[in-house]
């Protein structure tokens, strides 16, 4: 193929995918390569996707019964010891509205679906014979010429672009290949995420959890999820499966020499955890490394002459303590790298200065706005201390409240100082308060 | 106390779908310098951090690569802090790797 494309895309997740349908909207001619058998097929998230920016690429998915799982009208927070879980419990018929505000899915169906929509879009746009996405397709190297990303290579062959968008995803070689990012990235900002799908009988699911047709819930853990491993654990419910997991610490589990696998067996033991998965059979296990959220570990610039970087490549992931945030960062960033390229294209200057404006655009956006506010609440969940002490101090502190024995009930206050003595020390707390105040 | 089976590793592996399966040749998509690991590396975490024990230590301590289980998260290039992992994609036509079912 010797045509030259207006952008080469690599990556068909939710970024690159992001990217393709902003392009072929815009009649841009272009090439998405994609190095799995089919979009979504090498992809693994918790996974809600957050926000409603999946309405502006497919208007009215939720009429579909395709592509996604469930929407989220219930969230829980849930602080685990080893007998007792303490949560935080949201439910409302106000997320019952379309467009829905977050949206669980599992990655090997949307991906694939929503590739099929972009599929759609180029065939309404003027390149419908022009612009592809091509599958099962490895690309080892970004060609650059003079500083200028032109094109890519797999194997022998090279295709050429006047632009570049790198949405390869957390393991982001070809990031690091160009310059943007260190050859070496060190453990102390990543998380390995391990996961089960577990199936149900759907009725049994639905019964279970309280849902009603196609609303979901996720929940959230922290404490003893992790045995003593800085992290969390997850759990959300899909149309008749449930993906339960957990997020660790990488350089934390290092140190502590714990395997991933035996956490999450002591996670699924848990009395509580193992009342809610209760006769569910285990389809899938898989894991996939994750960024914590923590700006030190992002690459050093997003863009450079003729190229940008979105999604997980960028480490756009972020757990503030609400949700754990990626896949809509992830489709943020695509749209905003597409409508830089077709804005640049315009005037057919592709330089550093021109792709800047990719950044400049994703700094305005709540994506970089979020991420530079919550930094310090990234840094407090990190915290031993909020991870083991405070999940503790509160289970306690439940057990306590909510006996009820034959004796005299001391006062909730004398309580929680009971149990403040116990799991911590009022200067840890204080500490966390103050450091928690600022954070949130 | 619990009423959950859990499963051994193996089992869990034994859910993933793997690519190009039914060859016998394939290229390793992960190549690990053991020397490093058997001669400086202080911990030898690879071979309990990888999610697939993709990395395991023999009765002598010393540590052994198998490929065919990887399931590509990336944990070990980053856990990897003695420069013994280079790690890449598997070749979609002669590599393994995953094909996820649910993802």
């Amino acid at each position: 193929m010797d045509e030259k494309f207006d952008c080469i895309i690599v990556g068909a997740g939710v970024a690159g995918l992001a990217a393709a349908m902003t392009l072929a909207r815009n009649n841009m001619k272009f090439l998405l390569i994609e190095k799995g058998e089919f979009p979504g097929s090498k992809n693994v998230s918790g996974g809600v996707l957050w926000g409603s920016d999946l309405a502006k690429l497919v208007p009215n998915y939720w009429e579909e019964d395709a592509g996604w799982d469930r929407f989220i009208n219930h969230r829980r927070l849930t602080f685990m010891d080893d007998q007792s879980t303490f949560s935080v419990d949201f439910k409302s018929s106000h997320f019952n509205q379309t467009p829905y505000t977050g949206v669980v899915v599992l990655r090997s169906k949307f991906d694939r679906w929503l590739a099929e929509k972009v599929e759609e879009a180029i065939a309404e746009s003027d390149y419908a014979m022009d612009s592809f996405i091509a599958t099962n397709i490895l690309v080892e190297e970004v060609l650059m010429e003079d500083g200028k990303a032109v094109g890519i290579r797999t194997g022998e062959e090279k295709f050429y672009a006047d632009s570049v968008i790198i949405a390869e995803g957390v393991n982001n070689l070809l990031t690091r290949q160009v310059g943007l990012q260190d050859s070496y990235v060190p453990a102390d900002h990543m998380l390995t995420g391990i996961k089960e799908i577990i199936r149900f009988d759907q009725n049994v699911l639905e019964d279970r959890f309280q849902l009603n047709g196609r609303s979901g819930m996720s929940n959230e853990f922290v404490g003893f999820a992790t045995d003593g491993v800085e992290g969390g654990g997850f759990l959300y419910t899909n149309k008749d499966t449930l993906s339960l997991g957990l997020v660790l610490g990488l350089k934390d589990l290092r140190e502590k020499g714990k395997k991933p696998y035996d956490i999450l067996n002591t996670f699924k033991k848990h009395p509580v955890i193992s009342d809610m998965i209760q006769g569910g059979e285990v389809v899938e296990y898989s894991a996939h490394i994750v960024s914590s959220g923590d700006k030190r570990v992002m690459p050093k610039k997003l863009h450079t002459h003729g190229l940008v970087v979105c999604g997980e490549a960028a480490n756009l992931l972020m757990n503030a303590g609400k949700a754990i945030q990626g896949m809509d960062y992830a489709m943020r960033s695509g749209i905003l790298a597409a409508e830089t390229i077709v804005e640049n294209k315009k005037t057919d200057d592709f330089s550093e200065s021109a792709m800047k404006k990719y950044q400049n655009r994703l700094d305005d956006s709540y994506v970089m706005k979020d991420i530079n506010n919550f930094q310090d609440a990234v840094h407090l969940l990190h915290d031993p201390v909020m991870t083991q002490k405070i999940p503790n101090l509160i289970c306690d502190f439940g057990r306590n409240f909510f006996s009820i024995k034959n004796e005299p009930t001391k006062k909730a206050r004398e309580m929680m100082s009971d149990s403040i003595k116990e799991h911590a020390s009022y200067w840890e707390l204080l500490k966390l308060g103050v450091k928690g105040g600022k954070a949130l | 106390m619990s009423h959950t089976k859990t499963l051994s590793l193996p089992e869990r592996l034994g859910l993933v779908s793997y690519r190009n399966q039914a060859k016998s040749e394939i290229k390793p998509h992960i190549i690990v310098n053991t020397d490093i690991c058997n001669t400086v590396c202080p911990h030898k975490c690879t071979t309990y951090v990888c999610p697939a024990n993709c990395y395991t230590m023999d009765d002598k301590g010393m540590v052994h690569f198998q490929v065919e289980d990887c399931i590509e998260c990336g944990t070990c290039m980053y856990a990897c802090d003695q420069g013994a992992v280079d790690w890449n994609f598997p070749d979609p036509e002669i590599g393994r790797g995953v094909t996820w079912n649910f993802g």
